[in-house]
């Protein structure tokens, strides 16, 4: 029989670095005629500066919006005529250009993108509408309870920390932004030395490299990336447990969100806090969180704990969303459960499952080329070592109940934990005060609208 | 880094699913002795489906492909909201949560942990109006397990009314997600109730919370005799497995499973629509949206390959009429159309999330504008090309794992008798030419056709 995790698939890739560190990876798979291809720039929202946040996703945004040669109508339809996507996504340690594309387009796709990165014209008629469509982005959020409440969480964790900021930046700042800083922000970091192309499809792989060559011939670093790629300060968790209600009308079920500063992956307790919190909260039906708050009482539809990673320790945090009347109790039994966690760990029973579940699944973590993708730019976004992705199965077959028990009483403070929950606060703000601890004058009340 | 949403619902139509139709009779190929026949049918490039029934009517699709030592392995029972009846609805739905539950070899909770222990990913379920579906995928040499574990479940399922009523309390929480708490939710709940007055697409697909509040075990017990029986589902399995060791594998597992006779159900037919209908709801947000739905056919008619050519025409990429009309103008932030490939006569829907400070009135002028234009006079020969590329983009991007393979094959397997629809909808949209197109959008984009609801400030 196969073991998934161990086997090996058989890819037909080249990875070759073409200039100053700009790295090339494709992998050739013909089994579709398509191509996903992604320009990656190695910084991402951390680098907005004090007063600009959302100035790297608006700047990736403007590249699609006008080079020296096509106006963005025309961008967009020759995309269309290909019959190819190109959108930017921004993370905090990096901004990717994601395109796909018929394989039989891929000639006029590659000179369209090389185009788009090497020479954009950022025109002032494009930031105007830009500004008004991220604005009315960030207005939307408001009356999406979910999406709302895990960026208030991050902004109250982080607490002035670049983790805690908003990728799409704030109203204020997003509106302030002009051409000259979108221009001075291209120039700064969308160099060769912070490039990476990552793809897959149905074409040669020489094709691809010449296209990355040429990329690096136009963007060449000459220093300008200077302090780009310092990653941001290591986080600090806060000093004390805190309570932030998010406050907004008419709710008759919350979203609660809580957690402290979490791990970078290369931690050698990594692995070991990985399995613990899998059988904690971390996407098993048969763990303790989706156990006890929906299985047995039915108190929420999803009950879940998860890390965030990036270059820095970003946030371990659960998530639930009861109904409004059985918020308190369902927060109070959950804070009860991190209590034991760390103090008790995990069982010998529930530490063989998750293990067992964890490797024998690791396999699908790579067993596509979208996957395979994925983890690329996830292992060279994050410094992470070749093949890091492809390792979970291995190293987690290593880890034993003793170190993950010893990891998670090491890690965890549910002393500290940042606890925000959005729902109606005048009906909430006693008896959440009460099941989390807090005294209700610390309670901080602030309105969903408030930024 | 990511949370995992299990056993949830569709509401909407599957929208990334390549367009739609044209119906083709499936050819059931009836086992004439020990073996089925099978029948290959090439799906894109040189994958094939292998597709066999058993005798007791259960259907199986295979498709071979050893890329990755991995399986998905989907069921898709031929039972959605649709098939539910007023006082009941959300039936459906519920019971697609009460099949993680015990069965007569599983204690409650045992179908997960062994199907998670084996390695088992993307474990999900959901529920549509026309179907329901369970999906997972596995590590090849787990297609044993999961064969014996899901034709466990299809006849050994034990309901009772303490299961029923944890789990209904789980469902209503799911609402107060997906609807109560969700403007989106809320708007297209509208949609489908207003545009309706008798068929069954009328309510929501998750139900009202007085039904769910009023069903009981037996509710469940009924439900499961009347559906989940052999001949009323499908199987697709894709990836690293030959057809003949699928289909010994099912057949071990489920050859012994009686079929059950099809309820007699009397689904009424939704009236023509006279005029054009509008509803108004105020909710919590800052900016306006705006949802039109146009009477639109079944899956199966002639006009879904049009209607989906010309949901690439409004809506398919940063070129397209809406987006320029209403995104590059900027009326809203962002747009999307699309045919509700369902089983019986639905809609092709219209949204539009407005940028700060514009209304919706201002979008749905617009719209019209865009339509009535489709209406007046034939598209290019250049814009129809580029409309024939963003739908052939689509179709291949919706067939890139053996997950999403398993989802196109589901899917019109259960709307549409047998996935060749959906391969024959694909193939007569990329050869619609621009007159074809100009009398569909006339046939189908009149007033007297169109459901609007507006999305107001509180």
């Amino acid at each position: 029989m196969k073991n998934l995790a161990l086997s090996a698939l058989a890819l037909a890739s080249l990875s070759a670095t073409v200039a100053n560190a700009m790295e090339v990876a494709f992998e050739r798979d013909s089994s579709l005629p398509l191509i996903q291809l992604n320009v990656a720039v190695k910084a991402g929202s951390v680098t907005d500066p004090q007063g600009q946040l959302g100035l790297t996703n608006f700047m990736g945004e403007m590249l699609l919006r006008g080079t020296r040669l096509r106006t963005k109508e025309q961008i967009d339809l020759a995309l269309d005529q290909m019959g190819a996507a190109l959108s930017v996504e921004t993370r905090a340690e990096s901004m990717i250009l994601r395109g796909s594309v018929l394989a039989s387009q891929i000639d006029p796709f590659l000179k369209l993108v090389g185009e788009i990165v090497t020479q954009p014209s950022f025109p002032e008629n494009e930031v105007r509408k830009l500004k008004s469509e991220v604005v009315s982005g960030i207005l939307e959020e408001l009356g999406n309870d979910s999406t709302l409440a895990g960026r208030r969480f991050n902004k109250h964790l982080f607490r002035g920390h670049p983790y805690g900021n908003p990728v799409l930046g704030t109203i204020k700042n997003v509106e302030q932004l002009n051409r000259e800083l979108i221009q001075k922000h291209y120039d700064r970091i969308v160099r060769d030395k912070l490039l990476l192309i990552v793809g897959a499809g149905d074409t040669d792989l020489e094709r691809i490299q010449r296209f990355g060559e040429e990329l690096a011939r136009l963007r060449p670093d000459s220093g300008a990336s200077e302090g780009a790629m310092t990653s941001a300060a290591r986080p600090e968790n806060p000093s004390a447990r805190r309570l932030v209600l998010i406050d907004k009308p008419d709710r008759t079920q919350t979203q609660i969100h809580a957690g402290q500063v979490g791990v970078r992956m290369t931690d050698r307790e990594f692995f070991p806090l990985y399995l613990g919190n899998y059988a904690f909260g971390g996407g098993s039906f048969s763990a303790r969180m989706m156990t006890e708050i929906r299985a047995k009482r039915g108190w929420s539809y999803g009950a879940y704990s998860y890390f965030k990673h990036g270059l820095q320790p970003r946030s371990w945090q659960f998530h639930l969303f009861p109904a409004s009347k059985y918020t308190p109790e369902a927060l109070g039994h959950t804070l009860q459960m991190v209590q034991d966690l760390k103090a008790k760990g995990i069982t010998s029973e529930e530490f063989e499952f998750a293990r067992r579940s964890l490797v024998n699944s690791s396999g699908f973590m790579y067993n596509t080329p979208k996957k395979r993708v994925e983890n690329k730019l996830l292992e060279r976004t994050l410094e992470l070592p070749d093949g890091f992705m492809k390792s979970y199965g291995a190293e987690l077959s290593k880890v034993s109940l003793e170190s993950v028990n010893r990891a998670l009483a090491d890690f965890l403070r549910p002393e500290i934990l940042t606890i925000t929950v959005l729902g109606t606060a005048s009906s909430l703000k006693a008896p959440l005060a009460k099941a989390a601890g807090v005294a209700e004058d610390k309670v901080e009340v602030v309105p969903y609208t408030e930024e | 880094m990511t949370t995992k949403t299990k056993k949830t619902l569709i509401a909407a139509a599957l929208s990334a699913l390549p367009p739609l139709l044209f119906a083709c009779a499936a050819k059931t190929v009836k086992a004439p002795d020990e073996e089925p026949a099978r029948e290959a049918i090439p799906l894109v490039g040189s994958i094939k489906v292998n597709r066999f029934q058993l005798d007791n009517g259960l259907r199986l699709l295979v498709v071979e492909d050893h890329s990755s030592p991995t399986l998905a392995y989907h069921t898709w029972f031929r039972v959605g909201s649709r098939d539910e009846t007023p006082g009941r609805t959300g039936l459906a739905h519920l019971f697609e949560h009460m099949m993680f539950k015990e069965t007569k070899n599983l204690k409650d909770g045992e179908f997960d942990r062994i199907l998670e222990g084996a390695g088992a990913e993307g474990e999900n379920a959901f529920t549509s109006r026309d179907y329901t579906a369970y999906v997972q995928e596995m590590p090849r040499d787990k297609l044993e397990l999961i064969a014996k574990l899901e034709s466990d479940r299809m006849v050994n399922l034990v309901i009772n009314d303490q299961a029923f009523k944890t789990e209904t309390e789980v469902v209503q929480n799911e609402r107060r997600f997906r609807q109560e708490n969700n403007p989106d939710g809320l708007m297209y709940q509208a949609l489908y109730e207003v545009a309706f007055t008798k068929h069954p697409y009328r309510w929501p697909v998750i139900g009202y919370q007085q039904d769910l509040d009023s069903m009981r075990g037996q509710d469940g017990v009924d439900f499961y005799r009347a559906f989940y029986s052999p001949n009323h589902a499908t199987i697709v399995i894709v990836g690293d497995v030959t057809p003949a060791e699928a289909l010994a594998t099912v057949k071990k597992h489920y050859a012994a499973i009686p079929g059950q006779p099809t309820p007699a159900q009397t689904i009424q037919p939704e009236p023509p629509q006279t005029a054009p209908r509008h509803k108004t709801l105020k909710l919590n947000m800052k900016n306006e949206k705006l949802l039109m739905g146009y009477r639109a056919p079944s899956v199966h008619h002639e006009d879904i390959p049009a209607l989906n050519l010309l949901q690439a025409v409004l809506s398919g990429g940063k070129s397209s009429r809406l987006h320029r009309a209403l995104v590059e103008t900027g009326i809203a932030g962002s747009i999307e159309a699309y045919s509700s490939d369902e089983k019986d006569p639905s809609l092709f829907i219209i949204g539009a999330n407005l940028q700060q400070g514009r209304k919706a009135a201002q979008a749905e002028a617009a719209i019209l504008r865009e339509l009535a234009r489709l209406a007046r006079q034939p598209i290019g020969d250049k814009e129809l090309e580029k409309a024939r590329n963003v739908l052939e983009f689509a179709f291949y991007s919706g067939l890139e794992s053996n997950s999403e393979k398993a989802r196109f094959l589901g899917h019109f397997e259960a709307v549409g008798q047998g996935f060749e629809l959906g391969l024959n909808i694909q193939r007569r949209a990329l050869a619609v030419n621009a007159l074809e197109l100009q009398a569909v959008a006339k046939r189908y984009f009149e007033n007297k056709n169109r459901t609007v609801i507006t999305g107001v400030t509180k």
